[in-house]
């Protein structure tokens, strides 16, 4: 035959992947040798791309074609055919009658042209394996196909190409692609088997036969030589085919149901504990009634919301059988788009307003007054400066100067005490409503405060906001000489104040039992939460409580916290408080129902009955804060689905679990997100991302530290101009720190006066 | 220029600018100004007043305009303030939310 120089020129060129001259050639030979089949395979560099026969060849990322479906599929309209030796290969080239003396490793050709009935009666097909041996097509046209069986291990010299475009399905080969393939996964195991034993170097690509109107002649099935027996033999087939399909479904959920009885059985028994250590602990009365309804009432909103997302998870397992080539992914298909287009991506204009906003920062110290400055671009400024490390007590002054009546300062670190006595000994603060002056330990001692802000009673009576984050050297005398001087205080912040005690708290509390809606206490570690219980207790418009770090705030505490104060209670934060368990949250479930925001960081005891608890009773959470918790994929997808359209801020930080189900329930459900935090969210593929970034529109923040998984598919490929993606190329976050608006309002969820 | 595609902003000191309407749309504004139905004189005549802002101001307001279309054009240079002015800049630019 003349394929031997057929062949070298191929092989020559299959580094090239040039197929032009063998389609010629192929041509004319299919012209003059009608008998002759041939697919061409050939040897891709990964951004070639061939035509073959005038149709397109598109190589695509591997991640977009699921191999394993599609093989079985037979979607590539191949004709179909098996050879007992396939098993041999990883690939499995389909289709071809040449009689081939030359053994090329790894290149194949076989044309796809048309397969005659009359077959020449040797075939002898070679996929390039020297151990291969075709014996089966004695009466037929070899058949060889060939696929990469598990598009998994990626083979950089391996690329598959199929032209999905054009081809036409005669029925019976939809027909036969459905029970061929499920013969095939009859023996799926042996054949694996064997083709994992073949060497992945010598790979070869296949794809595309053209369509083939063709006679079912040619159709063998697994060594069937008949085309008489081919018939009934398929009908056994699907008739087998349906009842495994129902075992695998009923295997699916019968696991899913064991998953929740086990992780209910646990729940019920750390429950028990709960009761017998709080009561051996107080001795008084037990606070917990662990009632019946641990099991999964119907109808509440996580629970249908649970079921969505099950019967998401059995169809697309159900649907994965047919050999169709959709997975879960059929509820989606995201693609990235053409890298051509990237104007689309063009950051936005800088604003003039950012612009010289920048420049006077970068030059704070020349400033020399701030007058007429309203309040809003006082604290964008202050806070640049802070972020600059520039904040001093030469622009310390230039906020306190006039008579202001906001003074918001991030960073006060830098200004000493005398600095500070002789800025406030002389400022004007009888308009000061707000007065923020974090990480102020160095420059606060109680002798400073009573020298300036606190030197009489009337020193701060319009004060409304209070933040001395850090303060480390105010003690309670100093904090009562301030509760003093300021009547009218609704929110204080006193995180990492340590030298507060509960006495202190006690006395905060007892003097502004009705007018305090904000309080901060995050890691003052010599506060004991039990003790300060009662006098919490009294603060009925409480509307934002944040015990971020303190060890000893347990179950009991929340429960009777949030009993007392639920009504009203906007803002909880518990990070890091890891005795609490599920318990706490049902009863905030239960009673805070106009909860906005809250955050359950390094909680580890907490389970999926959580999110459940939360999800149904809380239905308007704006910002969610989960970090290093033990959620399931699922439990968070119930959430957003049951009630989380009104999410604006999203942290899955280290929730490992995140997956599929989550990324779908956000793009349906998160219209609202303006931030998202996705960090070390290993299971997200570059498609989740993407469908998640492309569906929420108001998208504006996206962390991904340590997603090493996520590549420029993603990065490159999503279609949401104004997101800024953080945490996966080295970039100065200073820039991503403005993204998001500081407070403009002196208390978070209520206006001043409100309490009149 | 076309006077059509024109419009002029007059400062404090009574300097007028005459920049192309596109330009001027930069500012969110000065949009809502020259587009809002309701027979405005800005509308108009095409003529923005603002007492409040001085003519080194809007003069730089204006190099400003001129060089965000070109950053949306895909020239991305550097837009140079100089300190002197950066405060009161950055009060106007507030003004006319750009």
């Amino acid at each position: 035959m003349g394929d031997v120089g057929f062949f070298e020129k191929t092989d020559s060129r299959e580094n090239e992947g040039n197929l032009e001259e063998s389609e010629g050639k192929n041509k004319e030979r299919n012209e003059e040798e009608e008998e002759e089949e041939a697919v061409v395979f050939y040897r891709q560099q990964q951004h070639q791309h061939a035509t073959f026969l005038g149709l397109d060849l598109n190589l695509q990322p591997p991640e977009e074609i699921d191999f394993g479906n599609e093989f079985w599929g037979f979607d590539f309209g191949f004709p179909e055919k098996q050879t007992e030796n396939f098993t041999e290969s990883q690939s499995v080239v389909l289709g071809v009658d040449l009689e081939r003396k030359e053994r090329s490793p790894s290149v194949e050709i076989v044309s796809p042209s048309s397969i005659k009935t009359k077959r020449s009666p040797n075939v002898v097909f070679d996929i390039g394996f020297p151990e291969k041996e075709t014996e089966n097509f004695t009466n037929s046209g070899s058949v060889v196909f060939g696929v990469d069986l598990k598009g998994k291990e990626r083979y950089p010299d391996v690329e598959i190409v199929s032209s999905i475009k054009k081809r036409k399905f005669s029925v019976q080969e939809k027909g036969k692609a459905k029970l061929d393939g499920f013969g095939i996964e009859l023996d799926e195991k042996e054949i694996l088997h064997d083709l994992m034993q073949i060497d992945p170097e010598k790979w070869v690509s296949i794809l595309d036969s053209p369509v083939e109107e063709e006679k079912p002649n040619y159709i063998e099935f697994q060594g069937l030589t008949r085309d008489n027996t081919v018939n009934h033999e398929r009908a056994d087939l699907l008739e087998d085919f349906q009842e495994f399909l129902k075992k695998e479904k009923s295997k699916r959920q019968h696991e899913i149901a064991k998953d929740f009885a086990q992780r209910l059985a646990r729940e019920v028994d750390s429950e028990g504990d709960l009761l017998k250590s709080s009561s051996t602990k107080d001795g008084a009365s037990k606070s917990v009634i662990v009632d019946d309804d641990d099991k999964e009432e119907l109808g509440t909103p996580f629970s249908i919301a649970m079921e969505v997302i099950k019967t998401r998870i059995s169809s697309s397992t159900s649907r994965r059988k047919k050999f169709s080539s959709e997975g879960l992914g059929a509820e989606f298909k995201w693609v990235p788009k053409n890298v051509k287009r990237t104007s689309f991506m063009a950051r936005e204009v800088p604003s003039l307003l950012d612009l010289s906003l920048c420049a006077l920062a970068k030059n704070a110290e020349a400033i020399v007054s701030l007058n007429h400055v309203p309040d809003m671009l006082r604290h964008k400024l202050s806070r640049s400066v802070s972020n600059s490390r520039k904040m001093d007590a030469h622009f310390l002054q230039l906020l306190a100067s006039g008579s202001p009546t906001e003074i918001r300062v991030n960073d006060c670190s830098r200004v000493t005490e005398d600095e500070f006595t002789k800025i406030f000994g002389c400022c004007d603060t009888r308009n000061l409503i707000v007065l923020q002056l974090d990480l102020c330990g160095s420059c606060i001692p109680d002798y400073v405060l009573q020298d300036t802000l606190a030197h009489s009673s009337k020193s701060l009576p319009a004060l409304v906001t209070l933040s001395l984050n850090g303060a480390y050297r105010l003690t309670d005398q100093g904090l009562n000489a301030l509760a003093l001087s300021a009547p009218a205080l609704q929110s204080i912040n006193l995180s990492q104040c340590s030298l507060l005690t509960s006495s202190g708290i006690n006395d905060l509390a007892n003097c502004f039992e009705s007018t305090l809606r904000e309080l901060y206490l995050d890691e003052c570690h010599n506060i004991e939460a039990m003790v300060v219980l009662p006098a919490l207790k009294k603060l009925k418009c409480l509307e934002v409580l944040s015990m971020a770090g303190i060890q000893t705030v347990c179950d009991d505490f929340v429960i009777k916290m949030v009993e007392a104060c639920g009504k009203n209670m906007k803002e909880l934060i518990f990070a890091s408080c890891v005795e609490l368990t599920d318990v706490s949250l049902k009863f905030v479930g239960k009673n805070c129902s106009k909860l906005c925001a809250i955050d359950l960081s390094y909680l580890r005891k907490l389970t999926d009955l959580s999110m459940r608890y939360l999800a149904n009773g809380c239905r308007s959470i704006n910002r969610l804060k989960l970090c290093r918790n033990g959620f399931s994929d699922e439990a968070i997808a119930a959430f957003l689905e049951a009630s989380g359209s009104s999410l604006t801020e999203l942290s899955l930080n280290n929730i490992a679990l995140v997956g599929l189900n989550t990324a779908i329930s956000l793009s349906k459900c998160s219209r609202k997100l303006f931030c998202l935090d996705l960090s070390w969210c290993r299971n997200l593929t570059d498609e989740a991302l993407g469908l998640v970034v492309d569906s929420c529109s108001s998208l504006k923040l996206l962390k991904l530290f340590g997603c090493t998984q996520i590549t420029d598919v993603f990065l490159k490929g999503h279609s949401n101009p104004q997101v800024q993606i953080i945490g996966l190329k080295m970039a100065t976050l200073s820039e991503f720190l403005n993204v998001l608006e500081p407070r403009e309002a002196p208390l978070w969820y209520s206006p001043v006066d409100s309490l009149h | 220029m076309n006077r059509k595609d024109t419009v002029k902003l007059i400062s404090a000191d009574e300097m007028e600018f005459v920049i192309d309407k596109d330009a001027a749309m930069v500012s969110q504004t000065i949009r809502n100004m020259l587009t809002s139905p309701g027979g405005f004189a800005e509308t108009e005549l095409g003529e923005v007043t603002f007492p409040e802002i001085s003519a080194v101001i809007l003069e730089k307001i204006c190099q400003y305009f001129y060089w965000a279309l070109q950053y949306s054009r895909g020239k991305e240079t550097e837009f140079h303030i100089e300190p002197e002015l950066t405060l009161e800049l950055m009060m106007a630019a507030n003004y006319l939310h750009t």
